[in-house]
């Protein structure tokens, strides 16, 4: 598990995206740089409770999630965080995840 | 508008939920194009052009089926555009016959994937999907459009019931369809009361994955059986990834091209007897109709009630996707097409709309990330 998610920054207009993509949208740049993003508001939740082909999945949580930085991330929630929840996000490989934040 | 090109023949495959021993893609698609080149009373040795879409035909592709078909062509095509892949091809096949590339062309989807085999692809259905949401669990489509439905919920102030007047209405439809997988009556309670499946789609949310194909027949309207009305397309328009991913889903691409689809076809939309929308989940169904211009003031809710549930106007005739199965997002596609058609030529035998002249046809697909990538529509007309 690595901290914050990884997302792209295009080096010519700072537009950013996930998932990564081959040029920029906005100004077809393409060269991009790497940056973490830690944080992000939760603002719609499922919970996947049936899947086809599965006879015994675990019903889990699904968020879609908007970064500081303006980005819509879809994540694996961890807990029972509600929309509007400011949570952490976090990585394993290249799924992204979230919580509610650690007490301080 | 195409004034030289028609289509003048459908046909389809039954749908099963299982695929039995025997059967495969290759055999619904045989049998879908057998039925349609009976229909259109079209020899098979006529046929100069085919386009197939298929996510279970690999490894063969669009030739190897002309050549298991016995289908020696000088046209060919194979898309990849899932649940709009049926109107892409249309499109192609329409400027095919016009401009003089061969004629009579196919124009055929299909797939028997299974359950285990969709699953494979849904978790497979780009780099986006295997990296990014096939890890967190995701269910395949029915996680993304189970978010996308909380937003246009949360938007546009529908309830679940909202939803429910379009899985009845389009289940009394299927009840008409001897090919729809599931015809008995659906009722609000039960619908409300189905189980979840990712919260808030319920089971009548879902559509059903079927194996079966479908195959219709384009050519010069000449061509056209004897005592049948051929039906021609007025205007088609398709929009492949229209807002990056950037947008939240509750706008398709058609709100792209809607203005100039209309304006190219010289209808309005009070014009259309018969709406064929893509049906893979209600949410996509309201959104399209909405970004066609065929919601009055955008009010979801009060459609959903009013023009769906008690009105019932005539919108996915044959029972949808949602009743009839889904065999894979591209042949899905081309039952709504295949249905318009029946329609215009007055074959729909207990489900006919009375006088229909006009149908807008649909199709959305490709789940890029979020939502779909992939829109089109058309506007078809019967000619007297």
């Amino acid at each position: 598990m690595s901290e914050g998610v990884g997302i792209w920054r295009c080096k010519a207009c700072g537009a950013a995206y996930f998932p990564e993509r081959l040029l920029c949208s906005r100004c077809h740049g393409h060269d991009f740089a790497t940056e973490r993003v830690t944080e992000g508001v939760v603002e719609e939740i499922t919970v996947i409770r049936h899947v086809l082909g599965q006879t015994d999945w675990q019903p889990h949580r699904l968020a879609n999630v908007r970064t500081v930085n303006g980005l819509r991330i879809t994540v694996g929630l961890r807990d029972e965080s509600g929309p509007g929840t400011l949570i952490d996000l976090f990585q394993e490989g290249n799924a992204p995840f979230g919580a509610a934040k650690a007490a301080p | 508008m195409f004034n030289n090109t028609a289509i003048i023949g459908v046909g389809q495959s039954a749908y099963v939920r299982r695929p039995q021993s025997g059967q495969s893609t290759h055999t619904f698609i045989r049998d879908a194009i057998v039925a349609a080149l009976q229909d259109a009373e079209i020899d098979a040795s006529e046929i100069q052009g085919m386009a197939v879409t298929s996510f279970s035909l690999a490894p063969d592709t669009a030739v190897d089926l002309a050549w298991r078909l016995g289908l020696s062509l000088r046209w060919l095509l194979q898309d990849t555009n899932g649940g709009s892949s049926s109107m892409n091809m249309l499109g192609h096949a329409l400027r095919g016959v016009e401009t003089g590339a061969a004629s009579p062309i196919l124009v055929v989807a299909g797939d028997a994937t299974g359950l285990g085999g969709y699953a494979k692809i849904a978790a497979n259905y780009n780099i986006a999907t295997r990296e990014h949401l096939a890890p967190l669990g995701h269910g395949g489509p029915n996680g993304v459009y189970s978010l996308v439905t909380t937003r246009q919920m949360n938007k546009y102030g529908l309830t679940k019931s909202d939803y429910g007047h379009m899985a009845i209405a389009q289940r009394a439809w299927a009840a008409k369809n001897p090919f729809a997988v599931y015809r008995e009556p659906l009722i609000m309670e039960e619908y409300l009361a189905a189980p979840m499946v990712a919260d808030p789609l319920t089971r009548y949310d879902c559509v059903p994955v079927v194996a079966g194909a479908q195959a219709i027949v384009i050519a010069h309207p000449d061509r056209c059986p004897k005592g049948r009305a051929p039906v021609r397309v007025r205007a088609i328009r398709n929009s492949f990834n229209y807002d990056n991913q950037e947008g939240d889903g509750l706008q398709t691409g058609i709100i792209s091209f809607a203005e100039e689809l209309w304006q190219a076809a010289g209808v309005h939309q009070s014009d259309i007897d018969v709406a064929s929308i893509y049906d893979d989940y209600p949410a996509m169904v309201l959104a399209q109709l909405n970004d066609l211009g065929m919601i009055p003031d955008h009010d979801l809710a009060a459609f959903a009630r009013r023009d769906i549930g008690e009105k019932r106007k005539p919108i996915n005739t044959w029972g949808g996707m949602m009743s009839a199965g889904q065999p894979g997002g591209p042949a899905g596609g081309l039952n709504g097409i295949s249905e318009a058609v029946l329609q215009l030529q007055h074959r729909a035998g207990e489900r006919q709309v009375k006088g229909a002249r006009r149908a807008v046809t649909t199709g959305y697909g490709m789940t890029l990330y979020r939502y779909g990538g992939t829109a089109a529509a058309a506007i078809l007309e019967r000619m007297e």
